[in-house]
Formats: C-alpha cells, sequence, structure tokens
C-alpha cells in the first residue's frame, strides 16, 4: 500500500507530539511505539498501566430490531435475541463454510433510551464488513467520530477510577454507557493483552483529555501496536489475518468455546453444518504454542518439521516475549500423527528445535469477581 | 585506525591495517528499535561485498547485515550473544558485530564518508 493511502486516526498529531513512531498497519498510520520502546512498553503494561489508541477498529452500533437481529443470527454463532445486556460476547462473522470473515466484540447496550447491538471488528476487514451490513442490516450507524482507547495493565482499574465514576463490582466482559465531559461513552473491561482492563468509546473531541488525564495522574503510559502484538501472543489470543482467516473455521482454531452450541442447529447460520460437524470429528488442525531452544526468533509463516525434515505444520505469529525473555509463537499442526518427539522449524533453511508449549504463554488476570485469572 | 566508512545498508566500517571492523549505525539501530538476538556469522568465513553474513532480530523484524567488504571474518563480537541490546546502546563501538580481513583494501575508499552518509539519510 502507498503511504498516499494510509488513513489517519483522529488523534495522530497528539500521538506525533508525543514521540510515537509510526507503521503502516491494516491501512492506517499507526502509532508502533513511542519513546521507551516496545520491550519497555510491554513490560510497564504488565506491571503498571499502559494506554493504547486503537481507533482504527471498527466500531458500529445497530438498532435492536427483529429484522437486524435475525440478519446478524445468520452469520455471527450467537444467541442474539436473547443477549444479556450490558455483557460483550467474543463472536465471529462466518463465511458459508464456517470459515472466519472476522472475530468480533459484541455486545447489546442501551443507549439514547433505545436498545442497540453494539459491535468492534478488526480495521483489516472493515471494507468486507462494512458491505455485509450495507447489505444485510439498517439504520445502523458505523462511528467514525468516535475514538477507541484501550487501558490496559494491573493499575487499570485505579488509573481510571479517578476520573470515570466506575462501579468497583464491573467485571470481565461487562459494558457500560458512562457520562463523560457531557458526552456519552462506552466502557467495557476488556482488553486484548491478558491483564485487566478497559476499553473506551469516546467522541473524538473528547478523547485527547480522556487520555492526558489518564496518563498525568497516574502512573501510566502511552503504548503503541508494536507491544500490543506481543502482549497478546504471550496471552495467546488470536489475530485476524494470522491465526485465523476465511478459510478456517472456529473449530480448527481451537475456539470453539466462542461458539454457542444450540446455534448450531439453526440451518440459517452460515456454516452451521460444517462446524457442528466439525465439533463432533477428529480436528484436523492443532493449534499450538511453541519456543525455540536456540537463541533464535520464531516468525510468522516459518515451517514446522519433525525428526524426518517433513513438514508438519506452520507458524502463523512470533516474537520476543519481554516476561519470558525468549521468542515464542502460535501455529498449527495440520499432520497431527507426525509429530515426533523433537520438532523444529525451519529458520533461513537451519533446522532449530523447538518446544511445544501451553497456551497461554503468560497467565491472564481478568476481573472475575474477587479474583483475577 | 583509519576514518570511519558508512554503506547504504547502514553499515559503519572502520579498517586498522587489514582489519574492518563493522556494525550498523546507531540511526540503524534507531530505526531496528529494540534489538533481541543477533546470529553472528561464523569465523573463517569468506564473504564478498554486498554479501548477507548475518542477521539481527528486533522486536519488529529479522534484517540481514551484509558484508561491505570482500574478505574473511577473523573475530565476532560475543558479548552480543549475551546482550544484544549492546547494539541499540552503543551501536557505533561497543556494539561493533564482526571484523574481517579485507582481500580488496581499494573497495574501502569507494564507500561513504560521514558527511555523504549524513547526505544519503537526508534523502
Amino acid at each position: 500500500m502507498t503511504e498516499e493511502a494510509l488513513k489517519n486516526i483522529y488523534l495522530k498529531d497528539f500521538h506525533k507530539k508525543n514521540d510515537a513512531k509510526f507503521i503502516a498497519f491494516a491501512g492506517y498510520d499507526m502509532p508502533i511505539n513511542y519513546k521507551q520502546g516496545i520491550i519497555n512498553e510491554h513490560l510497564h503494561v504488565r506491571n503498571h498501566t499502559g494506554v493504547f489508541d486503537v481507533s482504527h477498529m471498527g466500531q458500529i452500533l445497530i438498532p435492536f430490531s427483529e429484522k437486524n437481529i435475525s440478519a446478524l443470527e445468520s452469520y455471527i454463532p450467537l444467541n442474539i435475541k436473547h443477549i444479556i445486556s450490558n455483557k460483550c460476547h467474543y463472536s465471529f462473522i462466518l463465511n458459508s463454510n464456517g470459515g472466519i470473515v472476522d472475530d468480533v466484540m459484541i455486545s447489546k447496550i442501551k443507549f439514547d433510551n433505545r436498545e442497540f447491538v453494539y459491535i468492534v471488528y478488526n480495521s483489516s476487514r472493515k471494507k468486507i464488513l462494512n458491505k455485509i451490513f450495507n447489505a444485510t442490516i439498517s439504520n445502523f450507524k458505523i462511528f467514525e467520530d468516535r475514538c477507541l482507547i484501550a487501558i490496559q495493565g494491573p493499575e487499570s482499574f485505579t488509573s481510571i477510577s479517578s476520573i470515570l465514576n466506575l462501579p468497583a463490582s464491573m467485571n470481565f466482559l461487562n459494558i457500560q454507557v458512562l457520562q463523560y465531559e457531557d458526552s456519552d461513552l462506552f466502557i467495557s473491561r476488556s482488553g486484548y493483552t491478558g491483564e485487566d482492563g478497559f476499553e473506551i468509546s469516546i467522541l473524538n473531541n473528547k478523547a485527547e483529555k480522556l487520555i492526558s488525564d489518564i496518563i498525568n495522574n497516574n502512573n501510566a503510559i502511552l503504548c503503541g501496536l508494536g507491544c500490543r502484538d506481543s502482549l497478546r501472543l504471550e496471552a495467546g489470543l488470536s489475530l485476524y489475518g494470522n491465526e485465523i482467516n476465511e478459510n478456517i473455521n472456529p473449530v480448527q482454531a481451537g475456539l470453539s468455546w466462542a461458539l454457542d452450541k444450540n446455534r448450531l442447529q439453526d440451518n440459517n447460520l452460515n456454516g452451521s453444518k460444517i462446524l457442528s460437524q466439525a465439533l463432533s470429528s477428529i480436528p484436523s488442525l492443532k493449534k499450538i504454542g511453541l519456543s525455540p531452544i536456540n537463541k533464535i526468533m520464531l516468525r510468522n509463516k516459518m515451517t514446522i518439521h519433525n525428526n524426518n525434515k517433513e513438514e508438519i505444520g506452520f507458524i502463523t505469529s512470533g516474537c520476543y516475549s519481554p516476561i519470558l525473555k525468549k521468542s515464542i509463537g502460535i501455529g498449527y499442526i495440520n499432520k497431527i500423527t507426525n509429530i515426533s518427539e523433537k520438532n523444529y522449524v525451519n529458520v533461513r533453511d537451519k533446522y532449530e528445535e523447538i518446544k511445544l508449549e501451553k497456551i497461554p504463554f503468560v497467565k491472564k488476570k481478568y476481573k472475575k469477581g474477587d479474583k483475577y485469572g | 585506525m583509519g576514518e570511519k566508512k558508512y554503506t547504504e545498508e547502514h553499515e559503519w566500517v572502520q579498517l586498522s591495517g587489514e582489519i574492518a571492523t563493522v556494525g550498523i549505525t546507531n540511526h540503524a539501530q534507531e530505526s531496528l528499535g529494540d534489538i533481541v538476538f543477533v546470529d553472528l556469522p561464523n569465523i573463517g568465513k569468506e564473504v564478498k561485498a554486498k554479501e548477507e553474513l548475518c542477521v539481527i532480530e528486533s522486536v519488529k523484524a529479522a534484517s540481514d547485515i551484509y558484508s561491505p567488504l570482500d574478505g574473511e571474518v577473523t573475530e565476532i563480537n560475543d558479548n552480543l550473544s549475551n546482550d544484544a541490546s549492546i547494539v541499540n546502546q552503543d551501536a557505533e563501538n561497543e556494539g561493533w558485530i564482526f571484523k574481517i580481513k579485507v582481500s580488496n583494501p581499494e573497495q574501502y575508499n569507494t564507500l561513504m564518508s560521514l558527511d555523504q552518509y549524513l547526505k544519503f539519510l537526508d534523502k
């Protein structure tokens, strides 16, 4: 993609002033890191609080009407009709083969005294999703006037409780509409780092004040997409385009926990037959975590081999883990019966031994009642 | 020690007798970001100028390091195996990567001076 074609997020100048370095990501010119660098930002999120501007993400508000719900239920494997208010669900937009068109966060919220379905989706999938929404649902609003700000880390509640009137009882995956500076914001206790944290949808012209309030009064720093990737990888979370795509279904991707199993009996749901078959058959793909024995980096697209150098899988994401101080990766084994005791990755035509690891690499710390886990 | 010279691949080279010390420039380490591993070359390896010799892994990406001159690798900076971030901290001194015994010393004069390199960066 050429530089001219890149879109800017609303607060780009603010990030520039804060010494952000930028990269092209999913069509947007996005902060990859600030002065402290990716590793320091990563550790700051694990130990304190990091603030991410993820306004490149898609946000849509859909009136909770019968017609809209039945359209959404034709490609989202969730019982939207009976969805509980103020609770987020991780789900998917499915194609007719059950393949993942996108992974999304979906919730039902009350706003302006009306009920809506609110969906947050990937920037890289905006084009195709907006096309689907246009063709199937009505009276929706795609937010171009709102930023999405993520506050992540063990101190994130402390960091924002002095600014927003937030109930301490708010749990992981709860979502609320709150007032800030005479405007409505949507705040969910969620994120993409494995830490406790929040995502806030806020009007563009209020976002800079909110971010400044958080970073000026707390041990919170701005963080870029660089550490967002290493944080989500340590937490074992999938990234669209890496672990998941249109040719892979939620069962193959090890995400069947996110499927509403009752919905798989519904012939009106895209790919329902394929998905229920996949659930009851021997898996054809196995998602694995891996790390190298030697000091090398695992990267996307490297191939995985057994003792006989036979290719048995591939890596979908790899990075350096600042917590484990070694490289970690996620990949798929497509010849499950051919795994040997010792397995390898092809790194620039050298076979480097890897260990298979449990996902997540770092324990999740979501707030669930009095416990974090 | 001769004057430091620079390549378009953002390496610096310093010639002392027939031994050239090679590293990446401060500009290069800044744009790579946090460097986590350096895959050092084998001692005794013979290389031609502009041939890939080793790889630097930053948290963002893998980058090839090219040999700036023809020669043979005589020494590598083993400190980088334990702590690759030395390249971030001091790219143009302690963060040197390898030394080669040059076989065509006249190639050295074709490399850029500091002034020329700074102009090259401005382009």
